[in-house]
């Protein structure tokens, strides 16, 4: 078996009187694009800020490459390659498409401020090496001609691209991605799909999407964690998942059991 | 002649004291967009311990009372006065913002500047209560004796210069990897933090170099005027140098220069000199307070990024052959995708 790069062990968090995530463990192999999903109100969104330290658990654990990082700030967990996106698309608005690529790589000279003060002349070269190495990703998403353009001037699908570009400029290891195919055309799920695909083969990246659309999990992702009331239902692959009848009268019930050609 | 002469440096002074409050609070929300609803009491923070490290041990005889009173040299001074200020901005910060935003940030700020011009006016064992502190020492005295204007003359030249060290520094905040992270935060902290950035150490460096610069403002007024009670630091103030901001364009320091001018002098400064209408002696300052809050509405609505908008970053970048000049394989061209349509 290969390496786990992340593994949940007992996760409880309530708000209020809700039990968001009651008891869920899963481990995510290094290297795989492993999907997570569930009916809504499952708490794969919730399972996604755990594990990015926005929300701290009321039990269990969160382990990343063997290190436990429940008590971690979300900030350094990133510190950490461990990097997500939004469900809503949350780019830098008034600053431009490059800007927002150059802001989120780590360890810049530029970032403490004596560095800042008195360190300017490797920070404009540091800058400069950056910039271009945030042309060339953005050319990859077929951003590069936006690279000028505020941010939120763009279109949704656009944003969505920004998104992506972005957390590839902060070198993930591990990237949680929240429904990123939320509310953008057929094209541009092929698309990104395709990235994420690429991203994974070059660059190694381990990622974790939260996703409602079958087709594309069955597509990209070679392992499926199935979600339901706050609990970790069953895990495989989408084939082997088809014939599970928890995951069927849990997610995959009533039409969608046609849809995925059972 | 003379007193022409004495009155454009006063106004010179007025504008670049002005300039450095406006950049101060522009690095706070300009910058990293938090809300400042004090301004002005960092000022009188800098002022005040400014003077008391300054002057004199308290003459108890006079009846006027304060504290320390160590007659420091003016240069030592003036860097106590600006660590009183950061450190003060500090505090508000430790309080305020790591679990604070946007609004609520700011009724901290509202209520802090209320409670230290309570404290500071109501006891007068701190800095002589309502009457204020005078007579405060100023520097360039030994060198200025010939001419009434001279010393005016001088502090023009050096106020002129601090304005000068604080707009460079200000300039190469922004531009830094530092000052794009501060904008980041403006826009979406949660995110910056999600990308391995302690957006709250982040946030508190730039409330406290604001402090620490609209401190250094504060100083230079007292330096100046050589005097300063709680009547020259209420809260509508702190609207002057907010309404410099939005008018003059927040996020540009060229902003905050043409606001201070537009705003604290030409409107603020300059209208007092009107002469008074004997029956209504409040009739010019109220009609002030109206004319720069007319020219706060009218700048929102017409041009709400300010006169001088903030600059697009632009980089010196070697061009690259763009890969989708064409659109892209499969989708159909001029689709919203494609970055040709959006560029029409």
């Amino acid at each position: 078996m290969a390496k786990s790069i992340l593994e949940v062990k007992g996760i409880k968090l309530a708000f209020g009187g809700v039990q968001a995530i009651d008891d869920c463990s899963f481990h995510i192999e290094e290297g795989t694009i492993t999907a997570l999903i569930g009916p809504n109100g499952a708490g794969k969104s919730t399972m996604v800020n755990v594990i990015s330290g926005t929300y701290r658990p009321d039990e269990g654990h969160v382990i990343l490459d063997g290190k436990d990082v429940t008590r971690m700030p979300n900030y350094v967990r990133a510190q950490h390659g461990l990097l997500r996106t939004f469900q809503i698309s949350r780019e830098f608005a008034n600053l431009t498409v490059l800007e927002n690529l150059l802001v989120v790589r780590q360890g810049q000279v530029g970032e403490s401020l004596f560095g800042a003060l008195f360190r300017a002349k490797r920070w404009q070269e540091q800058t400069k090496e950056l910039v271009a190495e945030a042309n060339d990703i953005l050319n990859t998403f077929g951003l590069y001609r936006l690279r000028n353009e505020y941010a939120g001037n763009l279109s949704g699908g656009q944003k969505r691209l920004v998104e992506l570009a972005r957390a590839v400029m902060a070198k993930p290891r591990l990237l949680l991605l929240d429904e990123p195919m939320a509310g953008v055309t057929p094209a541009l799920i092929e698309r990104l799909g395709h990235h994420i695909v690429e991203l994974n083969r070059e660059l190694g990246v381990t990622f974790v999407l939260v996703e409602h659309n079958l087709d594309v999990v069955e597509k990209i992702c070679s392992r499926v964690v199935v979600m339901a009331l706050g609990k970790q239902l069953a895990d495989g692959t989408l084939a082997e998942l088809r014939s599970n009848q928890a995951v069927i009268d849990a997610y995959l019930g009533g039409g969608a059991r046609e849809r995925v050609g059972s | 002649m003379t007193l022409i002469l004495g009155y454009v440096a006063t106004l010179l002074v007025t504008f670049f004291t002005y300039n450095i409050f406006v950049i101060g609070l522009n690095i706070q929300f300009g910058y990293a967009g938090i809300l400042n609803f004090t301004v002005i009491t960092f000022m009188a923070f800098g002022a005040y311990f400014y003077a008391v490290f300054v002057m004199p041990h308290a003459d108890n005889s006079s009846q006027v009372f304060y504290i320390l009173g160590l007659h420091w040299p003016w240069p030592l001074a003036m860097l106590a006065g600006i660590v009183a200020s950061g450190a003060l901005g500090y505090l508000v910060g430790l309080i305020a913002l790591k679990r604070l935003r946007s609004d609520y940030l700011a009724i901290v700020t509202l209520a802090t500047g209320t409670l230290v011009y309570g404290l500071f006016g109501n006891n007068n064992k701190l800095f002589d209560g309502w009457s204020g502190l005078f007579n405060v020492n100023q520097p360039f005295q030994s060198v200025a004796t010939n001419h009434p204007n001279e010393f005016s003359w001088i502090f023009v030249v050096f106020s002129g210069v601090v304005m000068l060290v604080v707009w460079l520094f200000a300039n190469r905040l922004y531009a830094s990897p530092l000052g794009r992270s501060m904008r980041a935060i403006r826009e979406d902290q949660d995110v910056v933090d999600s990308f391995g950035k302690n957006s709250f150490k982040v946030r508190m460096l730039a409330m406290v170099i604001g402090s620490v610069i609209v401190g250094i403002g504060g100083v230079l007024t007292i330096q100046y005027i050589g005097a300063l009670s709680p009547a020259g630091w209420t809260t509508g103030e702190t609207f002057v140098v907010w309404a410099a901001l939005l008018v003059g364009g927040r996020a540009n320091n060229l902003g905050a220069i043409v606001g201070s001018l537009l705003v604290a002098v030409i409107f603020n400064e300059a209208t007092r000199y009107i002469p008074q209408v004997p029956s209504h002696p409040n009739l010019i300052p109220n009609l002030r307070n109206v004319i720069i809050g007319g020219l706060v509405i009218l700048s929102i609505w017409f041009r709400p990024q300010g006169v001088v908008p903030e600059k697009k970053a632009s980089f010196l970048e070697v061009p690259l052959v763009d890969k989708y000049a064409q659109g892209f394989p499969g989708e159909e061209p001029g689709g919203t995708l494609s970055p040709a349509a959006s560029e029409a």
